[in-house]
């Protein structure tokens, strides 16, 4: 009895959680009138709502943009933030400790006091729309830093020592020794980086008013705010639903790895 | 020595940040035969995009060295941000026509316009078109013009004359009692479902600052005989015409003349309400999608029962400028003054039923064919001369915002008596004006 | 709900740092064998420099022009204004920014104890010996990763009062219709709902880890004890959970106090301001008013309530390390 029960509970919440997405999807294929209802079969497939996206904004546009920003940021955090991450760990130089401080420290600013003055600062180097001012000011991460350096600590010392006996230098080490033993704290951060990237829309509302440079999530949200949807409630669906495709679709594929590097570096040292 | 998987990266990296930097800018093109083409951003409405088409079009047959390039405004939350965020990264164009004078004061700080005044002809010019006193609205602060002034929609109710005679109502209201009585007769339940299905009028009451422009501002006007907001950076609105307003439209609300819904389409062509606070504009919409039995006339802005004198209202002025980035504002200038011409503002008047800036339309011969054809533009004509403008300050918004707050909380919502909400709404306004 | 530009990362990766710091102690800073050579490894100031200059210019300056813009009014396109004290003081007399304080407030003691019942429930019953684990944890983790936008726009369709779902479920039942996004009583417990609905996987699946690195025989012995399963879980899992609660705590506060495209999106602050956040509100004042100087100024009022909220949790919710 209690395991019909614990089972009734679960496949209920399962229910709670993914039935909107299936409700959604169906709306976006049925017409107009039909999308008040229950049922996620649609009884009349229609491709209008997306053929009017498609129609009124450069949705794959968006696409390629986000792609193209998110792809750019997290290999500059990837990159930036594992040197930053080995030298703390690895080397010595006099100050290591204190940068060690400040990237703590500057993890504890909040976005809302620097956001402002951040924008006018986009403003005056003239890089409002444009790709610079989407990249630049998040190429580098101080979780990155931190993650990267906890997760060096943990490589044994002698692999180091004897690549630097054959005349390594430590560049070489990191991107030729360190690298392929960190795959986990790569794969969380990349995977990290690239969902902040790619959801982040208040940002870009800021700096992008072009068009041609929104980011998807971006597109979707003036689509629905603005008038443009014509206040179709389809239409308005089935942006949504393009712009969650690929997530789910990688989701699909990847929520094993994603999950399991989330809980299993929690129990790496 | 680098490792070289580091170099490559590296190298990615810069090529990306490049690819960046070529973002697209609008070019101020100067063809290699010496055409100039200067862009011409007109508001995005079918109605006003097809007058500045024909304009240009006309413009540019005439002309081949200086074309004109018509572009809608870039949408944004508002044109007025769309504009500041032009001007912050650079992709202005050469004219802009549709500029609320009570944002140039923004404009002028951000030394975005240029001086008109300038131009020998600039006063010749407008005294065809305006007496200089009514000119003299239009002056900025530093004593010097700056825009054109180009059209201008008085704000009037826009009534459906069948469903006001199917309520018995006898004439169309002017005072707040007949527009109550009105009211109480024409909102009813017309089906028997229990709910009513017909109101009096409809109001977009979401506390959008540009909103109250088309209610709060024209019925205090109305009430005040055209008394302003502000005098010199002091707040003089809190006071009892204010509050004669905030009650009306209390009332409107309690008693659900005025719905506290939101709907889909068009409330007012559907005959679902009988009056809509609008301005001529309307007109060219109503004919091109009424149904053949619609009846419609405008009425004057309901004021109390013991105002006197001509009614006043707000006219929601627009006018043209040329900004700074424009690198021939003389040939620029030229076009103005080609847009602002007499044909032209018939043609405004043909195409988009909006009312030039220009006295007299209703003496000139000009436009006495138009007049005759549309006889329901003549109040609006008549109410030109009694319309006033808005202050024109960089705190606008934010004071019309503060307003509309009130007006949301007080008369929409029931939070607080329509005195206690002019009062807060007077304060607030005082306190940004103050902050300085 | 998207934590800011800053904050993205700290949602899971906060969760790892602090996880890792509860299991197994406090980092060991391994030190390099001091008997090799003495000299400074000046690789590592080229590493990380582009760090250093990275944080000064989008950081640092950043903060520092904070300070300065807070005593001017300024549009960026004209000269920056001297206003002394006034915009603290416009501040401190403005209706609005209250009511996005106690808004946030109304959210947060919605969305923090729903999100720790459930999170915590789910984990429990998840931890259990059950077939297709892994399915049930993928489908609570899903709305997590989806993004803000989307959850936002189905759910304004779900809480629509004439056809939303939610609205005719209830009707089954016989309970009247509720304005969702209307009626100026419900609309942020609404977004509180939503809010935890989409965010709720993530400590689901913390909770998970925090109770399988629960030493079984804790339980066992408590058992011997003669301790009550209400009892076992109130003196052996709730103290052992104790940092995973505290970063619940921590992270759907920081989450609460960022809200921004929710409301934005779904009933842009209204109705009657009732989901006003501050966040909506420093973006209208900077992007509609174009005062940069009083939007700086909401944004260090918002930084200094959560520093002050964080510190306040910290200091009455969490226990010391074991």
């Amino acid at each position: 009895m209690r395991r019909f029960l614990l089972y009734a509970i679960l496949i209920i919440g399962a229910i709670i959680f993914l039935y909107p997405f299936l409700w959604m999807l169906a709306a976006t294929f049925k017409p107009e009138i039909e999308i008040a209802g229950f049922s996620i079969i649609p009884r009349q497939i229609t491709l209008e709502s997306y053929r009017l996206v498609f129609r009124k904004i450069p949705i794959t546009r968006g696409f390629i943009n986000s792609l193209f920003v998110a792809m750019v940021v997290t290999a500059s955090v990837i990159v930036f933030g594992s040197m930053v991450g080995y030298a703390l760990s690895r080397l010595r130089f006099r100050g290591r400790e204190m940068i060690f401080t400040l990237a703590l420290v500057t993890m504890m600013i909040p976005a809302q006091l620097t956001l402002i003055p951040l924008y006018t600062m986009m403003v005056k180097f003239g890089w409002v729309n444009s790709y610079l001012a989407l990249i630049v000011p998040a190429m580098m991460s101080s979780y990155a830093v931190l993650l990267f350096r906890q997760f060096f600590l943990s490589i044994p010392q002698s692999l180091i020592e004897a690549a630097r006996l054959d005349g390594c230098s430590d560049w070489r080490i990191l991107f030729t020794i360190v690298y392929p033993l960190s795959k986990p704290a790569i794969m969380t951060v990349a995977v990290l980086t690239f969902m902040g990237v790619w959801n982040d829309v208040l940002w870009p509302l800021m700096v992008i008013r072009d068009p041609k440079l929104m980011t998807m999530p971006l597109m979707v949200t003036l689509f629905a705010v603005g008038g443009q949807a014509e206040a179709r409630l389809g239409v308005q669906l089935a942006a949504a639903m393009l712009l969650a495709l690929p997530v789910i679709v990688a989701y699909i594929f990847l929520q094993r790895y994603l999950i399991e590097s989330i809980a299993s570096s929690g129990m790496k040292g | 020595m680098s490792a070289r998987p580091m170099r490559r990266l590296g190298i990615v990296l810069l090529l990306a940040s490049l690819v960046g930097c070529v973002s697209p800018r609008p070019s101020k093109i100067m063809s290699s035969d010496g055409r100039i083409t200067l862009t011409y951003w007109s508001a995005t409405n079918a109605q006003e995009l097809e007058f500045a088409n024909q304009i240009a079009a006309e413009w540019n047959a005439r002309h081949t060295e200086i074309q004109i390039r018509v572009e809608p405004v870039p949408s944004g939350q508002s044109t007025e941000e769309v504009i500041l965020a032009a001007i912050a990264s650079g992709t202005t164009p050469d004219i802009y026509a549709n500029v609320f004078p009570g944002a140039m004061q923004d404009l002028l700080d951000a030394r975005a316009v240029v001086q008109l005044d300038e131009y020998p002809d600039f006063f010749n010019v407008m005294h065809e078109r305006m007496p200089p006193e009514l000119l003299e609205q239009y002056r900025s602060f530093d004593g010097h013009y700056y825009q054109v002034p180009w059209k201008s929609n008085p704000v009037m109710v826009l009534y459906n004359t069948r469903m006001l005679r199917e309520a018995e109502v006898p004439t169309l209201p002017a005072t707040y009692s007949e527009f109550l009585a009105a009211a109480a007769r024409v909102t009813r339940d017309r089906d028997g479902d229990g709910r009513t299905d017909q109101w009096m009028a409809t109001i977009d009451y979401y506390p959008i600052w540009y909103k109250r422009l088309f209610d709060y501002y024209p019925l205090y006007l109305a009430a005040s005989n055209g008394q302003k907001l502000l005098d010199n950076r002091r707040v003089i609105f809190d006071n009892e015409y204010s509050v004669r307003v905030f009650r009306f439209l209390h009332e409107c609300f309690t008693r659900g003349y005025i719905p506290r819904q939101s709907f889909q389409g068009d409330v007012f062509l559907d005959g679902r309400v009988a009056a809509k606070f609008t301005g001529p504009y309307s007109i060219s919409q109503l004919e091109r999608y009424r149904p053949a039995d619609f009846e419609y006339a405008y009425g004057p802005i309901p004021r109390p029962d013991d105002a006197a004198g001509q009614p006043v209202s707000y006219a929601d002025p627009k006018s043209t400028i040329i900004f700074t980035t424009c690198r021939q504002p003389r040939e620029a200038w030229e076009f103005v003054k080609f847009m602002v011409s007499k044909q032209n503002d018939l043609r405004l008047l043909e195409l988009t039923s909006q009312l030039p800036i220009r006295a007299g339309l209703l003496e000139d011969q000009t436009f006495a064919d138009y007049f005759k054809r549309n006889p329901k533009l003549v109040k609006f004509a008549e109410q030109l001369a009694t319309a006033r403008g808005i202050e024109s300050i960089a705190e606008l918004k934010e004071i019309f915002d503060a307003i509309a707050q009130e007006v949301e909380a007080s008369v929409v919502f029931d939070l607080k008596p329509p005195e206690q909400a002019v009062h807060d709404a007077a304060r607030k306004s005082q306190q940004i004006l103050d902050v300085e | 709900m998207q934590p800011g530009r800053a904050n993205r990362f700290s949602t899971l990766s906060k969760a790892v740092a602090a996880l890792r710091t509860r299991l197994h102690g406090h980092a060991k800073v391994l030190r390099p064998n001091d008997s090799l050579t003495d000299n400074t490894d000046r690789v590592g100031y080229l590493m990380v420099l582009p760090y250093i200059l990275h944080i000064a210019v989008f950081l640092g300056y950043p903060l520092a022009f904070a300070f300065v813009l807070i005593f001017h009014r300024w549009n960026i396109y004209t000269p920056m204004k001297w206003v002394g004290l006034g915009n603290i003081r416009l501040l401190l007399s403005d209706p609005l920014v209250w009511r996005a304080l106690g808004n946030t407030l109304y959210f947060l003691l919605i969305h923090i104890p729903l999100q720790l019942v459930i999170a915590l429930g789910l984990a429990q019953l998840l931890n259990q010996k059950i077939r297709g684990r892994a399915f049930f944890r993928a489908s609570y983790f899903l709305p997590f990763v989806i993004s803000g936008v989307v959850v936002t726009i189905l759910w304004q369709q779900l809480y629509a009062v004439e056809t939303g779902i939610i609205n005719v479920l209830l009707q089954l039942v016989g309970l009247p219709k509720i304005g969702w996004l209307t009626d100026r009583r419900f609309a942020m417990p609404a977004i509180a709902i939503m809010a935890t609905w989409k965010n709720v996987g993530l400590y689901i699946v913390l909770f998970l880890v925090g109770l399988q690195a629960i030493p079984s025989h804790l339980y066992e012995a408590a058992e011997l004890d003669g301790a009550s399963g209400w009892q076992q879980f109130r003196l052996i899992t709730i103290p052992m959970l104790n940092p995973t609660i505290m970063l619940v705590l921590v992270l759907s506060t920081i989450g609460g106090f960022s809200l921004f495209i929710e409301p934005y999106v779904m009933t842009g602050g209204g109705p009657a301001n009732s989901t006003l956040s501050g966040i909506l509100y420093l973006y209208k004042q900077a992007f509609f008013f174009s005062k940069m100087g009083y939007a700086t100024t909401i944004g260090f009022f918002w930084a200094t309530i959560i520093f002050i909220v964080v510190l306040f949790q910290r200091r009455f919710v969490e226990t010391e390390a074991m």
